[in-house]
């Protein structure tokens, strides 16, 4: 039996409300009806009806709203006289598209200034070595050219491994010891942590416990957060981690007591490049690339990675794999950023 | 008379929708006041503080038509108090308004002072916990919930513990040298506009008790100053 065109209408997303030309309304679609569910809604509506009067007097209009939320959100209402009389009203929302516009905008700009940065730094100390005869200011400039090269090499070492989990190959799991994984992580910040009095701490309750995953990945991930944990920790502060299982998936907590991350900024942590305290962060070496790993291999795992963060309390970063893994890896990468929960 | 009626009660419909309209715009103000404050926006604060007429005028117009309903249809009963708290709510939204202008001010004022992440942290908490309670508040009004209204005194006592930490945090921040004495002051005015929009939603929980109930927290104390009054007669 064919579907009748108003319960097409009622299936789309975009909210739609159309008027004769005494201003009563004719038509509500479901999405329209669905409004005054929030309270965006109720302004979307506010707008709606601001427009259609607009568009009984014989005008196109548009109108974008952007709302804090949260969530935040963006919608466009559009509206236009329709020829026999009256007016339509269409409000789309375009949150999610502004948001990938957004990613992708600054991907561009970051990546290009991530690279750039060393190989301009190199190239102006290479022009300074030319005409430098002292033996102490070459040393200092051969010194410097090192530490850009091995900065860039950082980036695109890191770069290519995003790229490796990104496409999903290679993904061979195996049982591994949780409690090990973690422990070689907070091993490997053991210098950097001692060197800023920062008190790593590996809950004493953290049995042996056994995840499924590839080895090389996991440990980048679970690795990663903890460097992190450490780096933005403030001096004499402590990072806890833990290992729970509650039987469906394996929960990898790293938490500390740092700087926290600004509310507005946290469901863009994970995308490439994306720093929050842009001088702070380049200043701790790191490539920007290290949550965006995390998130891929939590993704390739078909777990999930949540962030909780409160401005001067400090991060807690839950990493989640299963127990009971896909075959195969998610295609769609855009889809693990939705899967990202934040609070 | 049954169209009579209907008219008012589509006209009562139409001021409800304004204010919960209005009130959904002070939701949507909170967290961008914040933004505004925490990112030491300039262009944002202006945007807000040009807006404020906007929302004048939105209050302004639910009081006239309160009025108009009042004058013209003579309500009674629950209507009546729904037409006597419009013109009551419409003012406390204006006033939430205001409040987000100040904390814009404020902005303003502070502007180039680094805030330490402890206070910023807080400054966060006390948006949240205020937007919570305004939509909480809204959502009772909206839906005429004097039981979801009811709650709200007790919600706001976290904002109330929120704005003692934030005071308390102030203090220890211009001690440890981290911000100077005029920004101290300006944070302290900050917590207090948060706290102020705690209160406003309090009061709109209270209207809408008042709607389904006919029942104030201001009857209690009047009742009890009558019964001291007579006591000592």
């Amino acid at each position: 039996m064919p579907v009748g065109i108003n319960e097409l209408v009622d299936q789309l997303r975009t909210a739609i409300v159309q008027i004769d030309p005494s201003g009563r309304i004719v038509l509500r679609n479901s999405a329209a009806e669905r409004l005054r569910s929030s309270h965006s809604g109720y302004l979307i509506e506010e707008a709606i009806e601001r427009q259609l009067e607009r568009a009984l007097a014989g005008t196109d209009s548009e109108e974008t709203l952007e709302f804090f939320g949260p969530p935040k959100q963006v919608v466009v209402v559009h509206t236009s006289p329709l020829p026999g009389g009256g007016a339509v009203a269409l409000a789309d929302d375009i949150s999610e598209r502004r948001r990938l516009d957004a990613m992708r905008t600054d991907f561009v700009a970051n990546i290009s200034h991530e690279l750039k940065t060393p190989v301009g730094a190199m190239a102006v100390l290479a022009d300074a070595l030319l005409g430098e005869d002292d033996q102490e200011t070459t040393q200092r400039l051969i010194g410097r050219m090192v530490f850009e090269a091995e900065r860039a090499a950082r980036t695109i070492d890191d770069l290519l491994q995003l790229t490796e989990i990104e496409l999903g190959t290679e993904i061979a799991t195996i049982p591994l010891d949780a409690v090990s994984l973690m422990q070689a992580a907070a091993e490997r910040v053991r210098h950097s942590a001692r060197e800023r009095s920062v008190e790593v701490h590996l809950s004493e309750s953290a049995e042996p416990t056994t995840v499924v995953g590839e080895p090389r990945q996991l440990a980048s991930a679970i690795g990663n957060l903890v460097e992190n944990a450490v780096k933005y920790s403030e001096e004499g502060g402590r990072v806890d981690l833990s290992i729970s299982d509650d039987g469906d998936s394996v929960a990898f907590t790293v938490s500390d007591e740092g700087v926290g991350i600004p509310q507005r900024e946290i469901e863009r942590i994970f995308e490439r490049f994306y720093r929050v305290d842009k001088a702070r962060s380049r200043g701790t070496g790191g490539t920007g690339l290290g949550l965006a790993i995390v998130r891929h291999v939590a993704t390739n795992h078909g777990g999930s990675v949540e962030v909780m963060s409160v401005e001067g309390e400090g991060s807690t970063f839950v990493l989640r794999i299963p127990n009971s893994q896909p075959v195969d890896p998610p295609e769609d990468a855009s889809r693990a950023e939705q899967e990202v929960q934040t609070t | 008379m049954g169209e009579l009626r209907a008219g008012f009660h589509g006209d009562l419909e139409e001021i409800r929708d304004a204010i919960v309209r209005l009130g959904a715009t002070v939701i949507d103000l909170i967290p961008r006041v914040t933004a505004v404050l925490l990112e030491q926006d300039l262009e944002g604060a202006e945007y807000v503080i040009l807006g404020d007429a906007d929302v004048d005028t939105r209050a302004t117009s639910i009081e006239e038509r309160a009025l108009s309903l009042l004058a013209l249809q003579a309500p009674v009963a629950g209507d009546l108090r729904q037409v006597a708290t419009a013109l009551k709510i419409s003012s406390e939204m204006e006033r939430s308004a205001d409040l987000c202008c100040n904390i814009c001010k404020a902005a303003r004022r502070i502007y180039g002072h680094e805030l330490d992440p402890k206070l910023r942290g807080i400054i966060q908490k006390l948006s949240d916990q205020a937007q919570a309670e305004y939509r909480q508040a809204l959502d009772a009004y909206a839906a005429v919930d004097a039981v979801r209204a009811a709650a709200l005194p007790d919600i706001d006592s976290f904002l109330d513990d929120l704005h003692r930490q934030f005071i308390q945090q102030i203090l220890e921040s211009h001690a440890a040298g981290s911000i100077d004495l005029q920004v101290a002051v300006q944070l302290a005015l900050v917590g207090r506009f948060y706290e102020r929009l705690g209160d406003h939603s309090v009061n709109l929980a209270n209207k809408v008790c008042y709607i389904a109930t006919g029942w104030l927290p201001e009857h209690e104390s009047r009742r009890s100053t009558e019964a001291a009054d007579s006591n000592e007669r």
